[in-house]
């Protein structure tokens, strides 16, 4: 209980140059709470509801002004905020469940099975990612379910051949081995064996893949192929802005600047993890 | 002899994914909702004008000749006709072709002359220090600006403003060459924020990933000069994994650069397959995806090939590996 205790310290314990790292889960975390308290409380108002003139500028009844409708942004804001993090979450906790199972089974068994989930995998990933979202748009029309599916199809190929290359370099070592001859069974040594020492890049990948899966989505409903009207998502919301964005910028400017916030914030923290787990020598030539 | 069986491998596996990428697409296809025939028939066709359209598109034979008829026929050049345009799909193609591949050529002419040499620049130096802090917020803030967000803001700037280019009006090439690399600049701009941010970053973890090398402190114990050892020994080494993402970036340019064509009212192809797709054009959408898909294979398997000649270790471990 205390080693865990002490292991999980050292592992938030933030070092002398990570000042970055720490305002990068601040920003998210920020996000977060406000869409949390946006929802559950109901502060900034109904996101349907019409506040006052068509296109305002800030000011003391709508706090990031109002849109061609008269709704004020703040509370579409919130509300999109909370999709985009949402599907993209969930999408990607798909995606590190099925990269997991796929690339720990790739790595442990080799061969051919390797080879036929690699194989599969390359021809997901022979793609531009947003023909692929698109072409999955295409298949089940336009909407949540599209812009999950198609977040999980882009970011599979990659985190898979990921793990499977971490799962194949654990495979290889004596603990393995040992285990391997003691007549311990496959699905247990992939389990308890080589699943820990997979996680940390597990963790990494998984990171990356959530930006990637913000930006399918903010692709996908910027094209008008992901979330549907009413409803509202950081993509959409950029998307009907850059309509009035000669007359009222502040519409696409709130939600750009928080677009671009949350995606380096989830960047930067996953910077920060790869140096954790997959730490190198560094040595400069100076 | 090793060398030469290590390519066979990754032309035969090229070809698999190839295949494999043709059937993902022709299934895709068939499974959107909606008949070909009523699309082009309209709702009001009686089911005998169903029956003898679907006799005239090939649509009643099974579906493995049907395949085959579209496969033969994309790999001599026929990709069908438009259903919109009723002009052939390769014809269409090939007038957007060249502009497809102006803009992706400025987009990598500024990747390349920007992010390599920051890259390089930035992993040579101190990473711990201040300056390393600012490189990663650099590039971390660079691969954080989706091209729709950034490409809205520069439409609107250069719009709302007299900045002295203009936005959406594209000059084809055959009419004014200078003037069609000036309309396609800005768009270029957009692309390559992100591809300079990657380059620098993947460059920047290459490098620093050679200097702790052996051969490099022996370079170094001899007595080189830095800026020697930087070329002769460190680019070299550190070339593979950058070219590989410079692979992928320019078919991701070929193919995929639907948002930024469409903000800026640029002819290319990918922005094609996408209205394709808006309007069923069936044969538009199976030629363009299988054509963005063969670009990044073809592409890939050029890196494959000329980093086995750049790095003669890698075709001997990957044999070795046996993976």
């Amino acid at each position: 209980m205390k080693a865990t205790a002490v292991r999980v310290r050292r592992a938030l314990a933030m070092r002398s140059g990570d000042g970055l790292l720490r305002g990068a889960v601040w920003v998210l975390l920020a996000l977060v709470l406000a869409t949390l308290v946006g929802q559950l409380t109901g502060a900034g108002g109904r996101p349907d509801a019409i506040v006052g003139p068509r296109l305002q500028p800030p000011g003391s009844g709508w706090l990031l002004g109002t849109d061609n409708l008269g709704r004020s942004l703040l509370p579409r804001l919130l509300q999109g905020i909370g999709t985009t993090l949402l599907l993209s979450t969930l999408a990607v906790a798909c995606t590190a469940v099925i990269s997991t199972a796929l690339g720990v089974v790739a790595g442990y068994r080799g061969g051919r099975t390797a080879e036929l989930i690699l194989r599969i995998g390359d021809v997901l990933y022979s793609f531009p990612a947003i023909v692929l979202a698109v072409l999955v748009a295409a298949v089940l029309g336009p909407g949540r379910t599209t812009a999950l599916a198609a977040i999980v199809l882009v970011t599979v190929p990659l985190m898979t051949r990921m793990v499977g290359v971490a799962a194949r370099a654990v495979a290889r070592r004596e603990f393995v081995t040992a285990a391997r001859i003691s007549g311990v069974s496959a699905p247990t040594i992939m389990l308890r064996h080589i699943l820990p020492n997979v996680a940390g890049t597990v963790a990494v990948q998984g990171t990356y893949a959530l930006s990637v899966g913000i930006l399918v989505e903010g692709g996908l409903s910027f094209l008008g192929y992901g979330v549907q009207l009413p409803d509202a998502s950081l993509g959409l919301l950029i998307q009907e802005g850059g309509l009035y964005m000669v007359g009222a910028p502040w519409l696409i400017v709130a939600p750009g600047v928080v677009l671009v916030a949350a995606i380096m914030a989830i960047n930067l923290v996953g910077d920060s993890l790869r140096d954790r787990f997959e730490p190198r020598e560094t040595r400069s030539l100076v | 002899m090793d060398h030469i069986r290590w390519l066979l491998g990754r032309v035969a596996t090229a070809a698999l994914t190839m295949f494999g990428v043709s059937v993902l697409i022709f299934a895709a296809v068939r499974a959107m909702p909606g008949s070909y025939t009523e699309l082009v028939l309209g709702p009001l066709a009686t089911q005998a004008e169903k029956a003898s359209a679907a006799a005239r598109f090939g649509l009643d034979r099974p579906v493995v000749e049907q395949y085959w008829h579209w496969l033969s026929n994309a790999a001599t050049g026929d990709f069908g006709t438009s259903l919109v345009t009723r002009a052939p799909v390769a014809a269409e193609f090939g007038d957007r072709l060249p502009v497809t591949v102006t803009l992706t050529a400025l987009a990598l002419a500024l990747t390349v002359l920007i992010g390599i040499p920051l890259g390089v620049y930035t992993g040579t130096r101190d990473s711990g220090g201040r300056g390393g802090v600012l490189g990663r917020l650099v590039s971390a803030f660079g691969m954080s600006l989706p091209e729709f967000a950034l490409g809205s803001l520069v439409v609107f700037l250069f719009t709302r403003y007299r900045l002295g280019l203009t936005v959406g009006n594209y000059v084809p090439w055959s009419q004014d060459p200078l003037g069609s690399i000036g309309s396609l600049f800005l768009p270029a701009c957009v692309l390559a924020v992100f591809c300079v941010a990657a380059t620098a970053r993947t460059t920047r973890d290459a490098v620093l990933g050679v200097l702790v090398e052996p051969h490099i402190a022996a370079a170094v114990a001899r007595g080189e000069p830095k800026g020697f050892i930087v070329r002769h020994h460190v680019l070299r080494n550190a070339s593979v994994p950058v070219l590989t993402l410079v692979a992928t970036l320019s078919a991701y340019l070929l193919g995929g650069a639907v948002i930024v064509e469409r903000l800026f009212n640029v002819p290319g192809l990918g922005s094609y397959v996408v209205d394709g797709l808006d309007r069923r054009d069936y044969a538009v959408i199976q030629a363009g995806v299988l054509l963005a898909a063969v670009v990044f294979i073809a592409a890939n398997l050029l890196v494959d090939l000329v980093s086995g000649l750049i790095d003669p270790r890698i075709s001997v471990l990957a044999k070795g590996a046996g993976s």
